[in-house]
């Protein structure tokens, strides 16, 4: 699915990705850890096209074809979905309205007419009582005046609608209760499948006793340091970062 | 042409047909007083400070002469076939003027009980009765302190003639008034003078849409002057919506006064013209009174859209709430300069500002200038002005969805106008503009599901 090969990133001119290789074969879960500053956040913005990254190196290659030659826009029509950290607030533009004209961006893509609009509606109804979301949030703005906890669940409502081929979720637990914390995880299992793969972003193993990954990976200073099982979070947890970045250095 | 040219040929222009303008609508005495003024003081320049984001070189090349006055005398307006008037609004009397004079046929009955609306001039044939009537109303003289509504002695002068709207309180549910004005002729046959005067008695409500359109691609030259006045505890909503010819000037002077309580909400919108100045001229002479100033203006191609803004508190306890958002495109200026001034005598004022610009092109300009001026120390003034680009977080955030570059910076402008369009009470008018504004914006449809 999606393939990263020695990828070297520089951020204001400060090389942030030095030599990152990973790979994500279908189907699978992968949880990216890693301390303050070692690059998760960089990785999950490059691989949707955030502007503002200068890629020295590398290349990362999506579904046979080359991530880093499209447009955020093509990325996403070709089923790629970043789980934002901080969902920004765009009072004015109406959520389901968002949701409609993302839905028929990557329809149009793939040659299909625009989607019906009760059939649409009834969908969206039905992935907001999944995550718990009052309908009347459908006609605000997009996050507009959300808590931090609601911005996170419709970003992944925004996901269960989009059903991407690949997500990446940045951080998508910071920030929750562990009430919500259970219905966001609930929310990513539930589009768990063999075509799909999810990427997690995360600081802490919390999340992943409720989103169990394949893999692991340690991300220190760029690289991954080391990979592993689930049980490597765990005992990331026991141990602390000091214990990798302290075998890295 | 030089300042005192252009007096010289204002003076000889209203020589050559003062004779002919109604005098019902204005009397000879005040038209005459109006152009000595104007032409003693001047007509405005860009030197001058609350006139400088404006275009006024339509000034120099207009003919100030009415077109009524042009055609031959009496004669009756002349329709434009195929004239695309915007949709009547439920529950709504329409009023239509035709290059500033009023056309019954466009027009439909007033009834309403608890006001009057009628136009000042008399058809030819019903002269007789006119006799003995008085004419017109309060001078729409600019108050002195405010030498920018001016071009209001410019519409005294020569205007053709008035709607004149009367509230009388006493009724609970608001009356309701739409004026519409078209542009047809060109501003080589004449000028157009829209006028308006409305006054609400104590406790009275008004709901007033005001539109200004053109007939054609023609450029005209229209020059409007609005005065209200809200008596104690009066409540008037008005709707103004600009959206003249692409090659038209459109300058437009409104002062209005508030007594105790009264409320004005003021929702401008200006789209039209290539270019246009808004002089607005509030005075909160009542203790209580409130005003909610609310206006959008978007620019594109060579258009230049001015709003000069300017409120006085002279009685304690007045409110004042004013949003300005403004987009700029192409090679576009848009201007919006907002004076507020706090008088000795306006303890408790409660006054904010927000203004805010957009810039949607390289060569585009936005000038957003909040004023305050205050004199005492009990107030209470908040203002903030932001002048900036499309915001490049909001822009990756609906791209990461999908949506394509152009469609994202659509919906962001849109989303821009917000703080404005949200205050359109009335559901039949907000779709109307909603539709403009998304015709304004994009030649695609791709607004159209928003709506």
């Amino acid at each position: 699915m999606l393939k990263i090969d020695n990828l070297h990133v520089k951020v204001d001119g400060k090389e942030i990705l030095q030599g990152l290789t990973l790979e994500i074969p279908s189907g699978e879960v992968h949880a990216v850890m890693g301390p303050n500053g070692s690059g998760k956040s960089t990785l999950a913005n490059v691989l949707a096209g955030r502007p503002g990254y200068e890629i020295t190196a590398g290349s990362v290659t999506f579904q046979g074809r080359d991530l880093l030659a499209l447009a955020p826009e093509e990325r996403a029509r070709e089923g790629v979905f970043l789980g934002f950290q901080y969902p920004v607030e765009i009072p004015g533009v109406n959520n389901v309205y968002l949701l409609k004209a993302a839905v028929n961006a990557a329809r149009k893509h793939r040659g299909l007419e625009e989607v019906d609009a009760f059939e649409f509606l009834t969908l969206v109804r039905e992935k907001m009582r999944l995550m718990r979301m009052e309908e009347s949030m459908l006609s605000r703005g997009v996050n507009e005046g959300f808590s931090g906890g609601e911005k996170k669940r419709n970003e992944i409502l925004q996901m269960l609608v989009l059903e991407p081929r690949l997500a990446i979720l940045d951080e998508t637990d910071s920030g929750l209760d562990i009430d919500a914390l259970k219905i966001v995880a609930n929310g990513v299992n539930t589009l768990r499948s063999p075509a799909r793969s999810l990427v997690l972003v995360t600081h802490y193993q919390r999340l992943l006793d409720y989103i169990v990954p394949d893999h692991v990976h340690v991300l220190v200073k760029g690289r991954i340091a080391r990979s592993g099982d689930k049980s490597l979070a765990l005992e990331l947890e026991r141990r602390g970062y000091d214990w990798v970045t302290g075998e890295a250095a | 042409m030089t300042q005192s040219a252009l007096s010289k040929r204002l003076l000889d222009e209203y020589a050559a047909v003062s004779d002919s303008l109604p005098t019902d609508v204005v009397s000879a005495e005040r038209r005459q007083e109006a152009i000595q003024a104007l032409a003693a003081r001047g007509l405005p320049t860009t030197r001058e400070e609350n006139w400088r984001y404006t275009n006024l070189r339509p000034l120099e090349r207009a003919r100030f002469a009415p077109v009524a006055a042009a055609a031959a005398a009496a004669a009756p307006t002349v329709i434009p076939a195929g004239l695309d008037l915007p949709s009547t609004l439920t529950g709504f009397a329409r009023f239509t003027f035709v290059d500033g004079t009023f056309a019954p046929e466009l027009s439909s009955e007033h009834a309403q009980a608890g006001s009057t609306v009628r136009n000042l001039r008399r058809a030819p044939e019903s002269s007789a009765r006119r006799q003995g009537s008085t004419a017109g109303t309060r001078p729409l003289t600019a108050p002195s302190g405010c030498p920018e509504a001016s071009l209001a002695l410019l519409n005294e002068a020569f205007a053709t003639d008035t709607a004149l709207i009367s509230v009388r309180g006493g009724t609970d549910a608001p009356q309701r008034v739409e004026l519409v004005f078209v542009a047809v002729a060109g501003a080589d046959v004449g000028a157009s003078y829209p006028r308006i005067q409305v006054a609400l008695d104590p406790d009275s409500r008004l709901i007033l849409v005001e539109r200004h359109v053109s007939a054609g691609s023609g450029a005209s030259f229209v020059n409007s002057s609005v005065s209200v006045d809200i008596g104690r505890g009066a409540h008037l909503t008005h709707y103004r919506l600009q959206r003249a010819g692409a090659r038209s000037a459109w300058l437009d002077t409104l002062t209005a006064v508030l007594a105790a309580d009264g409320r004005y909400s003021l929702l401008t919108i200006n789209t039209g013209g290539l270019s246009a100045r808004s002089t607005t001229q509030v005075q909160m002479a009542g203790p209580g009174a409130e005003l909610i100033l609310s206006a959008a203006a978007l620019g594109d191609r060579q258009q230049t859209q001015d709003h000069f803004a300017l409120v006085e508190h002279i009685a304690p306890r007045a409110r004042t709430d004013q949003t300005f958002r403004g987009i700029a495109s192409g090679r576009a200026r848009v201007a919006f300069n907002g004076k507020i001034t706090v008088r000795e005598a306006a303890a408790g004022t409660d006054s904010r500002q927000s203004l805010r610009g957009l810039l949607a092109g390289p060569a585009a300009e936005i000038d957003v200038r909040p004023q305050l001026e205050i004199y005492t120390d009990d107030v209470r003034c908040s203002h903030g002005a932001t002048a900036g680009k499309l915001d490049d977080s909001m822009l990756f955030y609906l791209l990461s969805r999908g949506l394509s570059p152009e469609v994202a910076q659509r919906l962001l402008k849109w989303a821009f106008l917000e703080d404005v369009v949200s205050k359109i009470e009335l559901p039949e008018l907000r779709r109307q503009i909603e539709h403009d504004l998304a015709g304004q914006m994009a030649d695609a449809a791709s607004l159209k599901e928003l709506l």
